[in-house]
């Protein structure tokens, strides 16, 4: 599943079905107007069709999977809410992405207001990332190892001092490589607002790593 | 020619390959002639170099399934809650002039109180329906041994295969991979369908088992999910897989039942539908006195409408 996008609309592409072509557009429309009606197995196929990317994104926002996990559960229950609001003015992805914006917006400026904002560095995630990297060099350096976590540790300090937008436009720019056009469509805002957001993210963290670079 | 202040602004763009041909070009005009900005250039470089040393772990299965799982419950209690109520009221309320809506909350009000006391009415043949899950599955294979199974987070099929695989944890971290035809996997998971207390595995495992509905334990077992799960989106996945199913007097029966018992009225119209759909479909006269009773009898509207049509249809029929 990857995150695609098209002429600067915000296109998810959904879980394949077993005969390996795209779910079409129009059985897409079905599914949400049976989800509309109530339909639960409906609501649950439309569940399935995006969590993996909404998933992924609430891992970088929060970087522990218990955390993502409750971003996930929020972001889908809203939909759920709020689904007979939709009226097809736009794609389903990306109003879904709105929604999940705005969890993870929340989110974000919740920590920020507790003044709870750490660097998602746990030990469970950096032991994940070490096991999913496969250490094929001749020799493996423990030295470099724990130079890159150290790396790491202070990219994620640095992102977590951005403001909460800032914060979500570098992510969805940078690390899932959304077009500017399609982050100002989900952010409400221009390409060019968001282009500015961008350029303050990066030029704060210039600063933040700046002896790193 | 643009200045240096314009590169700079569109820098970003530039690095992110978002700008067109045309401004391309432009940009690596002034770039040749301009070692400030191609310095600048080369700093952005270095930092996105920086950047990229960071990676998110990828949600893994188990994470997604425990994701699905959580959603899965909570939205159950969201269905059941003054909310999901509420919810079901917008849309029809909202068709309605806005004079008649008072009215018609009002009214739903006072139906609601009577509705909750019908529906909490002594019933004379209750379902069996099991409080609690069966314990947890135990199964013996040269695999696990005589292990208990303690928790099982995965269970998902390869279409390109046919084959299954199923993660669990019994006094290890197992995970078994193989074919549906396989006993021990079959076993497996017509026990996990039966009485895993997880209603998100017990449904994948429904999904996995619909395929072999041919075989008698299998077919066994998605009746008695479709009769006997604790969880109702579970019982109307059962329902529409049964539909699939070969027809035979078990799953008549089955069905039956669930037509004139099944408290939830989504499961027990989808159970009437395909009694009725299977009626019309085969012209099975054998059928037609249940029908008919249903008709006439049944508290439902759309009930009596649905098997009025499939009599009425099955009359046709007759010489």
């Amino acid at each position: 599943m990857h995150l695609r996008t098209d002429g600067g609309c915000l296109e998810l592409a959904g879980k394949f079905p077993a005969g390996g072509s795209r779910l079409e557009e129009a059985d897409e429309r079905e599914l949400i107007r049976r989800a509309q009606r109530g339909d639960r197995a409906a609501f649950d196929s439309l569940v399935r069709l995006y969590d993996h990317e909404v998933l992924r994104l609430a891992l970088k926002v929060v970087g522990s999977p218990e955390e993502a996990r409750d971003l996930y559960q929020e972001a889908f229950l809203k939909v759920y809410r709020s689904l007979g609001h939709f009226r097809f003015d736009s794609r389903f992805s990306t109003w879904l992405y709105r929604v999940v914006m705005n969890v993870c917006l929340d989110h974000l400026r919740r920590q920020r207001t507790r003044n709870e904002v750490q660097a998602p560095s746990s030990e469970e995630g950096e032991t994940e990332y070490f096991q999913t990297v496969p250490d094929d060099r001749p020799e493996f350096d423990p030295e470099r190892a724990l130079k890159g976590r150290e790396i790491r540790r202070r990219i994620d300090s640095a992102l977590a001092d951005l403001n909460p937008r800032e914060r979500l436009v570098f992510e969805l720019k940078h690390y899932q490589g959304l077009k500017l056009r399609a982050i100002g469509e989900l952010c409400g805002t221009s390409e060019e607002t968001a282009k500015n957001c961008l350029f303050r993210a990066t030029q704060k963290l210039r600063v933040a790593l700046a002896d790193l670079v | 020619m643009m200045s240096c202040k314009e590169v700079e602004a569109t820098l970003l763009s530039y690095l992110y390959d978002e700008l067109s041909r045309e401004e391309r070009a432009v940009y690596d005009a002034h770039l040749a002639a301009c070692a400030d900005c191609r310095r600048a250039l080369e700093d952005s470089r270095r930092l996105h170099q920086v950047l990229g040393v960071r990676s998110a772990p990828e949600p893994t299965p188990e994470l997604i399934v425990r994701c699905r799982q959580a959603l899965d419950e909570a939205l159950d209690r969201e269905q059941l809650g003054w909310r999901g109520l509420i919810r079901n009221l917008v849309p029809v309320l909202s068709g309605l002039h806005p004079s008649a809506q008072g009215a018609v909350a009002v009214l739903t009000l006072v139906l609601f109180g009577f509705g909750l006391g019908w529906t909490l009415r002594p019933r004379s043949e209750p379902l069996p329906r099991e409080s609690k899950p069966a314990p947890p599955v135990a199964l013996a294979s040269a695999d696990l041994g005589n292990e208990r199974i303690s928790d099982i987070s995965q269970v998902s099929p390869d279409p390109k295969t046919g084959d299954v695989r199923i993660t669990l944890n019994a006094e290890r971290r197992v995970t078994l991979e193989g074919s549906l035809d396989n006993p021990r996997i079959q076993q497996l998971l017509v026990g996990t369908v039966k009485g895993y207390e997880n209603a998100g595995i017990r449904r994948d495992s429904l999904d996995v088992l619909s395929t072999r509905s041919g075989d008698p334990a299998v077919r066994e077992a998605l009746l008695y999910v479709m009769r006997h799960d604790p969880n109702v989106g579970v019982r109307l996945e059962a329902v529409s897989t049964v539909r699939g199913m070969e027809w035979g007097a078990d799953v008549e029966q089955a069905l039956l039942e669930a037509a004139e018992r099944e408290k939830n009225s989504g499961v027990r119209f989808a159970a009437i539908n395909t009694l009725a759909d299977h009626v019309v479909k085969v012209r099975d006269k054998g059928l037609l006195p249940k029908l008919e009773g249903l008709a006439s009898m049944d508290p439902d509207r759309y009930v009596r409408m649905k098997c009025a049509v499939a009599v009425h249809e099955l009359a046709g029929d007759s010489p």
